[in-house]
């Protein structure tokens, strides 16, 4: 496992091709057709929720499968909210409600490590999906909600990018930074990062509660391309399955390894499901096992492996 | 600045083998006081038993305030530990290393204590933004050296700072030593080079199977008999 590739500073060069990125993915509505607008969404969304698990989980070695849990949370206040609160403030207040959540079981679960964290933090999504099923088949007396009136495509796709651009630039922030130094300390020898002075519980419980917020915004955001939500539907653990594998295919120490990986398996995926209809998952899984064999680090190690050594400041 | 360190009674071990029994050493503020003994003599597991890295029994008093609690707590109160084998961040670069060292620094001192420490290590700011694990063992110790120090620590602890080096960087590093001394700063080396690390302090322990067989001014130990015959085969 290696580091290198965190705290990167962007060249003059990376900075021009950033803003045009996004200068062509904010005029995509107006450019796409509705497919191409989904299929944009989709990347942007995956983007977004594996930078942030990076930012997290890539830096401190934690693996956590708690995304699915953080943006169901997201995608229950905006459905909860539907009526009283607008669009972005629903989303404000997932991301709040994820981060919060993260906060409190991150008080009881982040003394875990390797094997027993995943396992929990999987458990995490179940509990509150069954949870919520509970409250309302108990309290309403019916499971899920309809959203009839949503936002248009193109106010969800640049809410959705907005986030997700936040995400990429607060994990730029927190690399750079003391706190993501303590974090990357935390992954390499906890111990060794508490002799340091660290209150390393504390730094665990602030990013985990920073990344959950992400998920939690995302979820919210997207909550209103499902007109019909329920536990089942929100609380999917294929989102944090996903999450996590394309943060590893990208390279989850950097922060445009899992970037890349978000685009490029969306399309892949895509491609593929309409290809080969009947092969997509097995050549799909194939493609990752020889990923895994033969780039360990990540589609990031490409060009980081380059840099081994010295670095410029 | 400097801070007296009393270690009384101190038992500690791991699981169910005990390696210290009974531990008494005084580290004089502003000293320099060294532990020598042979391999496996639990010389390590002092320094970690009062840096609150592994549980232990007895007492441990700074400046006559009990040292207890995690590890971070501890060296908020001022200690620093430098552990054996440098235990540095490898994918760090030297700056980073040390930005982490100053985590307890308010805001408006780190860069200057940032300048102090590469002024005093002139390698290391050299190499500034090298990786760490891409130094020499001897860079690499004054990197550790100089992560500890960021934090401006009352006392300091150094385990086997020589240990691998070349014996012109041990002449080097043992200055260092001296140099942090001679700012106020308490120091208790753990060293296996028994010669050298005598001539320069002011105090001395021998630790043997856990136990302090020999204590005294460093002079007295390096007289004694049973120190001249085991460690410095001489009679």
């Amino acid at each position: 496992m290696t580091m290198s590739g965190f705290r990167e500073r962007p060249s003059r060069v990376t900075i021009a091709a950033l803003a045009t990125g996004v200068l062509a993915l904010a005029v995509a509505p107006w450019v796409l057709n509705e497919f191409l607008l989904s299929l944009a969404l989709t990347c942007l969304m995956y983007a977004g929720l594996a930078v942030s698990w990076a930012m997290f989980s890539g830096a401190t070695n934690y693996l956590s499968l708690a995304t699915a849990a953080f943006f169901g949370i997201g995608a229950y206040v905006t459905a909860l909210g539907y009526e009283s609160l607008t669009y972005p403030v629903s989303v404000f207040l997932g991301g709040l409600a994820a981060s919060a959540f993260a906060a409190i079981v991150g008080v009881a679960i982040l003394h875990l490590r390797g094997a027993y964290f995943a396992v929990l933090t999987f458990g995490l999504g179940e509990l509150v999906r069954h949870a919520i099923t509970f409250v309302e088949k108990k309290y309403s007396g019916t499971v899920g909600r309809v959203l009839t009136e949503t936002p248009e495509a193109a106010t969800v796709y640049l809410t959705v990018l907005v986030v997700a651009l936040a995400a990429v630039a607060v994990c730029v922030a927190v690399r750079s930074s003391r706190f993501g130094l303590a974090l990357a300390g935390i992954g390499a020898d906890e111990q060794r990062a508490q002799t340091l002075g660290v209150n390393t519980r504390l730094v665990k419980i602030g990013g985990f509660a920073l990344s959950a917020f992400f998920a939690g915004a995302l979820g919210a955001a997207m909550a209103v391309r499902w007109t019909y939500i329920d536990p089942p539907a929100v609380f999917n653990p294929f989102i944090g399955f996903q999450t996590v594998l394309i943060a590893m295919v990208g390279g989850a120490q950097t922060v445009a390894g899992p970037l890349v990986a978000s685009i490029v398996f969306s399309l892949l995926t895509e491609l593929l499901r309409l290809q080969f209809p009947y092969l997509f998952l097995i050549i799909l899984g194939t493609l990752l096992i020889l990923l895994v064999l033969y780039l360990p680090g990540g589609i990031a190690s490409l060009w980081t492996r380059k840099r081994a050594g010295k670095r410029d400041g | 600045m400097s801070a007296a360190l009393s270690i009384r009674g101190l038992s500690a071990g791991y699981g169910p083998i005990a390696v210290l029994q009974g531990i008494d050493i005084e580290a004089a503020a502003g000293r320099l006081t060294v532990i020598v003994g042979p391999n496996g003599a639990g010389k390590t597991t002092l320094l970690k038993a009062v840096s609150g890295l592994i549980p232990r029994e007895g007492e441990v008093l700074l400046d006559g305030a009990r040292l207890s609690g995690s590890p971070a707590s501890i060296v908020r109160r001022g200690l620093g530990h430098v552990p054996e084998g440098r235990q540095l961040f490898a994918q760090m670069s030297v700056l980073e290393t040390l930005q982490l060292g100053a985590w307890l620094l308010p805001r408006g001192e780190r860069s200057a204590r940032l300048d102090e420490v590469l002024a005093a290590f002139p390698k290391l700011a050299e190499r500034r933004n090298q990786l760490a694990g891409t130094m020499s063992g001897g860079e690499q110790q004054m990197l550790a050296v100089g992560r500890a120090l960021m934090n401006r620590p009352r006392m300091m602890m150094l385990d086997e700072p020589s240990l691998g080096l070349a014996p012109k960087m041990i002449e080097e590093l043992l200055k260092i030593v001296l140099r942090i001394r001679d700012s106020g700063t308490t120091v208790l080396l753990v060293e296996q080079n028994v010669a050298k690390a005598l001539a320069i302090a002011e105090f001395a322990y021998v630790v043997e199977r856990g136990r302090v067989v020999l204590g005294g001014s460093a002079k007295e130990v390096l007289a004694s008999e049973e120190v001249r015959t085991a460690y410095l085969g001489t009679v």
